[in-house]
């Protein structure tokens, strides 16, 4: 055993173990003729380590080195693992496809080819390809909207993924915009915002995901306004995510809003089911199991919130099939998603669809539910009789009865007449999207 | 103090190293297997685990780190909403295998660590990294207020931990007696089951103390000896001494 793990082997019997996981276990040890370092991954827990066991540490060193090691130094960083993203940015040239990936930030299953595309994101998934083929030239920026969990991120990492695969030699940075404002900070702070400048304006390629949470940090956005512009005007690509259209994000600068609407705004909507039941066979394929279909109707029609949540679902059932050698059929599914159903069950209901879409309409909750049968008011209840068979497992039955005692008929050809509106009304079937997309958030 | 003994029983013999090992899954097999999976390394990359206080998270996810360590993986366990503890503790944690955060219950609706765990979230995936989470509540049922984050907790499988049956606790209290080269009577068993709390932290801890005591007077684990502890931690307890695992939590 070498001194270090022989010395933190006593400090072990010293602590609790939460003490001893949180600040000793993340630790690495680099010894440097009689100077032991010590690597932490923060400067919090640099900082902390040193407060509170520094003295104990080289106590217990001095002894078991026998006065090899005299002294301990605390710093940030690890053993073997890559450094800073600037310094990334700066070595591309050596780099192969997969390092290249990594640096850039991009997940190379994120790709185009498991994007499973339906009736909600099409466009979004045909303008991204196209800017993907010609960056900087089809639509600069792209700005992609739609509610959490619905495959922005999926998308943009496609474009990186893609424009990385045509040209190996293109700079490309896929980051949260949380990262852009983090990253920025720790450049101000050690006097290297030009360096930081340098790096982002000379990008062939950026994707900045979830864009509103610049809102109210007006530093970032101030830099993030230059650096949209250098790469604007040099023709490089700008992609953009954001979980509403850019005029309705609060909290960010006019200019900024203005300049996301110049190239191609378009939205992701929830899958519907057809889409949804092929997003889990696709990502069922990628984990190596075959999802018998009447499985996937099962799945997709019960947890309709957003794509993570149908993954998180998938994903419980393989391990739980792994693990019990059990096939994967609906008796399955739902003893084994039990206890999520059942959250999903609770957060959707007759209620709060009859709540939302009044609210959206501007009627009120008990108009929904009465004899009143005027355009204003029986549209709407039939937008949100068809949500309630869309979003909740209720009978058809029962859904009327929560329509102020309705025959299932009604509903019935409710959801038959928003279906057709929808097709031939796209107001209409706006209102419908932004209702789904509001209720499934 | 009355008792010389009493003041040299130092906490510190009392804490029994959480390992996967050592944790007797009872009902949560699958969660405790999909734990180990991914502490090695090629198992799922985010786990949430949930469940009332006592039923084995905080055991489980330090367990995952350690079994992380010995596979030669860097792991951290980080107890959120401790006092001392910021968001700053959160920086560059992607550099790590495996991040294990618990008691997300405690920084939910406070925006500052909202955005910090969404943010480690974030760049854990894109370095695709592991994560093991753990709260009171499934996701929905915390007071979240981001919804990115909300939705990003819902990604991977989800496990509800149950507690343990009379036959496990039974089982558990036997095995971790056992492991100290002190096997218990059964009616020591059986004496501790129907006086002490049943929980697995409270039990090992008993455990321990029982052993600690036992070896320093020489004298067998008996239903008096065992009575004599328990007495004891009322005691501490009525001068604010608290045992380790309530220390712990």
């Amino acid at each position: 055993m070498n001194p270090w793990q022989d010395c933190i082997q006593r400090l072990k019997a010293e602590l609790t173990a939460a003490e001893f996981n949180t600040w000793i276990l993340p630790l690495q040890a680099r010894q440097e003729g009689d100077v032991l370092r010590l690597l932490a991954p923060n400067k919090f827990v640099q900082d902390w380590a040193r407060q509170h066991y520094e003295k104990r540490l080289l106590e217990l060193c001095l002894h078991i080195s026998q006065g090899t090691i005299t002294q301990l130094r605390f710093d940030v960083g690890g053993l073997d693992r890559p450094e800073t993203h600037a310094r990334i940015v700066s070595e591309v040239h050596s780099l192969g496809l997969n390092e290249r990936r990594a640096e850039a930030n991009l997940n190379p299953e994120f790709c185009f080819s498991s994007f499973v595309e339906g009736k909600s994101n099409q466009l979004a998934r045909a303008a991204s390809i196209q800017i993907s083929q010609n960056p900087g030239v089809a639509y600069n920026p792209l700005f992609i909207y739609g509610g959490v969990g619905l495959g922005k991120t999926h998308l943009m990492h496609a474009v990186g993924n893609m424009i990385l695969e045509t040209n190996p030699n293109a700079r490309v940075v896929y980051l949260h915009s949380e990262r852009f404002v983090a990253e920025m900070i720790r450049a101000l702070q050690h006097n290297r915002i030009d360096e930081f400048k340098k790096t982002y304006r000379s990008l062939n390629a950026l994707l900045i995901d979830d864009v509103q949470f610049f809102a109210g940090k007006e530093r970032s956005q101030e830099e993030f306004f230059h650096t949209f512009n250098a790469l604007f005007e040099s023709r490089q690509q700008i992609v953009l995510s954001s979980d509403r259209f850019p005029r309705e994000v609060v909290g960010l600068e006019e200019r900024l809003k203005s300049r996301f609407g110049w190239g191609l705004t378009v939205s992701i909507d929830l899958p519907d089911l057809e889409t949804s039941v092929a997003i889990l066979q696709s990502k069922a394929t990628q984990l190596g199991v075959i999802l018998p279909e009447d499985v996937g109707f099962f799945v997709g029609r019960r947890i309709r919130s957003n794509i993570r949540e149908l993954e998180g679902a998938l994903r419980r059932l393989v391990a739980n099939a792994q693990f019990t050698g059990r096939a994967i059929t609906v008796e399955f599914a739902k003893e084994t998603l039990r206890d999520m159903l059942a959250a999903q069950d609770k957060r959707i209901t007759i209620d709060s669809i009859q709540k939302t879409v009044a609210e959206y309409f501007k009627v009120r909750t008990a108009d929904l539910l009465s004899a009143k049968r005027s355009r204003s008011i029986a549209r709407p209840r039939q937008i949100a009789m068809t949500l309630a068979k869309e979003l909740t497992k209720h009978s058809l039955p029962e859904i009327g009865s929560a329509f102020g005692g309705r025959d299932h008929t009604t509903v019935l050809h409710a959801t038959r007449k928003i279906r057709e509106l929808r097709d031939s009304d796209p107001a209409l079937d706006e209102d419908f999207r932004n209702l789904l997309r509001s209720l499934s958030s | 103090m009355s008792n010389p003994a009493l003041q040299l029983h130092l906490p510190i013999e009392l804490v029994s190293e959480p390992t996967l090992a050592e944790f007797l899954p009872g009902l949560n097999a699958e969660a405790v297997a999909a734990i180990r999976g991914t502490a090695r390394g090629g198992g799922e990359p985010f786990i949430f685990l949930f469940g009332p206080p006592e039923s084995g998270k905080s055991h489980l996810l330090q367990a995952a780190c350690l079994a992380a360590t010995q596979a030669g993986r860097q792991a951290h366990y980080i107890p959120l909403g401790r006092p001392g503890i910021e968001p700053d503790i959160l920086e560059s944690l992607e550099r790590l295998d495996l991040v294990a955060l618990d008691d997300l219950e405690r920084i939910a609706g406070v925006p500052t660590w909202e955005r910090a765990v969404f943010d480690l979230f974030n760049r854990l995936r894109e370095r695709r990294r592991a994560l093991i989470a753990a709260a009171a509540a499934p996701p929905d049922d915390l007071a979240l207020g981001l919804a990115d984050l909300r939705s990003r907790l819902h990604w991977g499988p989800r496990y509800r931990l149950l507690p343990l049956t009379e036959p496990d606790s039974e089982a558990l209290l036997c095995a971790s007696a056992r492991r100290r080269g002190m096997p218990l009577p059964p009616e020591v068993t059986r004496y501790i089951l129907t006086h002490h709390p049943r929980n697995p932290s409270a039990l090992l801890d008993l455990v321990a103390r029982i052993d600690s005591l036992s070896l320093r007077e020489q004298r067998p684990p008996t239903i008096p000896l065992v009575r004599r502890i328990m007495r004891r931690e009322d005691d501490a307890w009525q001068v604010g001494i608290r045992p380790v695992s309530q220390a712990l939590r």
